[in-house]
């Protein structure tokens, strides 16, 4: 016991490695955004280093052109901030309502053929997310896929505006992040025992009943990392809503984006990105709670 | 105490919709299985688990199916439950064909090998979920699922998790969670096959009491030959998808109608013996060392005078005398001391192996390694085996 206490003083050297990189990759790029976040913006585009509380003080409100003492909210942010949550939850919720059956179709499967289908699932991974982005669009844009086939079959007269509404993004961050909401709920599922579900039927349950009453408790914790994988980035997603959503309708990620470039507002966009980073752990802990606080109640 | 209140064993007979006379008359089949089969796969890769089963299950019994593993018991099990739907065949619960039916729509439960109990659900909620999902007020579910916990001695457990408790309580959950709905028929998949030995000794008494005290048909599935004479008021036993015999323990153990219901059921030993003289029901046999019985046959068998047959005794069917005075003679391999009883290994004059089972007392020597001596078979004990 004594070795291995003593030897465990220096084992901590194997861990170096991975926390260098850690720190020097992840840590200090966000001290630096923190940092960036309390400066005053340079004329074309970077930081002065003088302390300055004018980006948090943007990110909420807007400086009349004429009279910067006039001060009034800024909707046109928290619009963003609020589309933003909005449609994260609504493709997590839509990734879980179709990720579902597909991963329950895939566990239900012989072992033999599960790895296709997995495979299947995640193929989409190894393409450019643009090139996917892409076809997305080549599907739903007015001459595309969908439009031609009703027009061609004379359900539709006109096509219907798909391309640049929040529906475009929804639909793309639904497809580019199923995976991440199919792949975890595929691991609960091969988990449960499926004695348990005979079981439920066995004792009058009809089929609905079995899935609210014993898969769906079972497979709960399926739902939540699958939940909190597709939640996280999509609340920064920037490709998809970019060109989805054509710059129309904009989202966190493309706020952000835009004062770094075109905006030249560094301490602003770091703001941003810094409360972004705050709600995304804040409705992680939320979330966490929440889930928690359940499983007490039913234990 | 009678845990089928008439009020629920009328709200099942509603259910089912068979006249309340011909339940309560004792002796009525609460199963009725005609020429069922059960194919799993297609074309050649088919493998037939039950073939042209018939069979009946009367109300209130003890029934066993007893056989070694893939010999389709627990096939025929899933397919009484719902689990599987046969393949050809009729199958009749308490008068009503199932046979299309799913586990939900038919008045039988199980208890799962594993006890499959919920495990994100506490004792209590595991027992009531049955009469929940049927659709019971909640006072009834609350009463009923009490009565279960006193019933099975869990009232202590009542709030805990299924992984907060041994594996014999889970059992006795796992009973009393298929018992709470009142089941016409209660399913049994080898369910004390993952305890150990005592607390297997006691469950078998403990579903002995609750059968007796419920009424409920319990139909019983295991591999465990001794489980099996023990606890059931009949048995079928099974090989290859077939029903070899069907009978009472004491017929199924004294009078096996094959080989291998007698090989599988306690020690036996088998004589390959010449038949002399036919009667209606029993033949004159030659034994080995040329001396004369008469051994049983069974229904519809007549073999030729002068054949070979196989007959068989049971080892505690014969006795120990002098060479020369008994039946037959042979020479001591070898003896295995058992406590209340020894085993006496020996070989007969013509070779074939005999065993033979005394029992012990103080006084009693152990015979040794090489003594010959005679044995005295039990007159009517030795029975021609079929085929």
């Amino acid at each position: 016991m004594a070795e291995a206490q003593e030897s465990h003083g220096w084992k901590w050297l194997l861990c170096a490695p991975a926390l260098v990189v850690l720190v020097l990759a992840a840590s200090g790029p966000l001290l630096i955004v923190v940092a960036y976040s309390f400066l005053t913006p340079g004329n074309m585009g970077g930081v002065v280093w003088d302390f300055s509380l004018e980006g948090w003080f943007r990110v909420f409100f807007r400086r009349d052109i004429f009279d910067p003492d006039v001060v009034t909210l800024n909707d046109a942010h928290l619009a963003v901030f609020w589309r933003s949550i909005w449609l994260s939850l609504q493709t997590t919720f839509l990734c879980a309502v179709l990720g579902f059956p597909t991963a329950w179709f895939i566990a239900t499967r012989p072992p033999s053929s599960r790895t296709l289908w997995l495979f299947l699932i995640t193929i989409p991974f190894w393409t450019n997310l643009l090139i996917r982005t892409f076809a997305i669009q080549e599907v739903i844009r007015n001459n595309g896929t969908i439009n031609t086939v009703l027009q061609w079959m004379g359900v539709i007269d006109t096509p219907i505006q798909m391309m640049y509404t929040d529906f475009a993004i929804l639909l793309g961050m639904a497809y580019v992040f199923m995976p991440l909401m199919v792949l975890p709920l595929y691991a609960a599922m091969d988990k449960l025992d499926f004695r348990l579900v005979e079981a439920g039927y066995d004792l009058y349950a009809s089929r609905f009943q079995v899935l609210w009453h014993v898969i769906l408790p079972l497979v709960k914790p399926g739902f939540i990392a699958g939940s909190i994988l597709v939640f996280i980035p999509s609340i920064g997603a920037y490709v998809t809503p970019r060109v989805l959503g054509g710059g129309r309708t904009m989202m966190l990620g493309n706020l952000i984006a835009l004062q770094f470039g075109q905006g030249r507002n560094w301490p602003l966009g770091a703001a941003l990105a810094m409360l972004m980073l705050i709600i995304v752990v804040g409705a992680l802990v939320f979330y966490l709670r929440w889930v928690n606080r359940e499983e007490g109640r039913n234990a | 105490m009678g845990v089928i209140s008439t009020k629920a064993a009328a709200t099942i007979r509603d259910n089912t919709g068979a006249s309340v006379t011909e339940q309560e008359s004792s002796g009525a089949n609460e199963i009725e299985i005609r020429d069922l089969s059960k194919v799993f796969g297609q074309g050649t890769a088919a493998f037939r688990a039950l073939s042209d089963i018939t069979l009946d299950i009367r109300a209130g019994e003890f029934f066993t199916l007893l056989g070694p593993s893939g010999c389709g018991k627990t096939t025929l099990l899933r397919v009484i439950a719902g689990f599987e739907q046969p393949s050809a065949g009729s199958l009749r619960i308490n008068g009503k064909e199932v046979a299309g039916l799913g586990p939900n729509a038919r008045p039988v439960n199980t208890v799962f090998q594993n006890y499959a109990l919920f495990p994100h659900m506490t004792v209590a909620q595991n027992i009531g979920f049955g009469l929940k999902m049927q659709g019971r007020p909640k006072a009834e579910v609350d009463a009923t699922t009490t009565e279960m916990l006193r019933l099975v001695k869990m009232e202590a457990m009542a709030e805990r998790k299924p992984s907060e408790i041994s594996g014999g309580q889970q059992q006795r959950v796992a009973l009393a969670r298929a018992l709470a709905p009142r089941p016409r028929v209660l399913l049994l998949d080898e369910p004390l096959s993952a305890l150990d030995l005592k607390l297997r000794k006691e469950m078998q008494s403990e579903l002995k009491r609750l059968q007796t005290e419920t009424g409920i048909t319990f139909i019983f599935v295991t591999h465990d030959q001794e489980e099996a004479l023990t606890m059931s008021d009949r048995i079928a036993v099974m090989s290859a998808g077939n029903i070899l015999q069907l009978g009472t323990p004491h017929d199924i153990y004294h009078a096996p109608s094959e080989r291998f219901v007698a090989d599988f059921i306690g020690d036996t030993n088998f004589l390959d013996v010449a038949v002399s003289a036919v009667t209606d029901d029993s033949a004159e046999i030659t034994l080995p060392g040329g001396k004369t019985a008469t051994a049983r046959l069974p229904q519809g068998m007549r073999p030729v005078l002068g054949e070979t047959v196989t007959t068989v005794i049971r080892p505690e069917q014969a006795n120990m005398v002098a060479p020369g005075e008994g039946d037959l003679d042979g020479e001591v391999q070898s003896a295995v001391f058992f406590g209340t009883d020894t085993h006496v290994h020996l070989r007969l004059d013509d070779g074939q192996p005999f065993i033979l089972r005394r029992q012990n007392s103080a006084e009693t020597i152990e015979p040794e390694a090489g003594t010959r001596m005679g044995l005295l078979l039990s007159p009517g004990a030795l029975r021609v085996l079929k085929g």
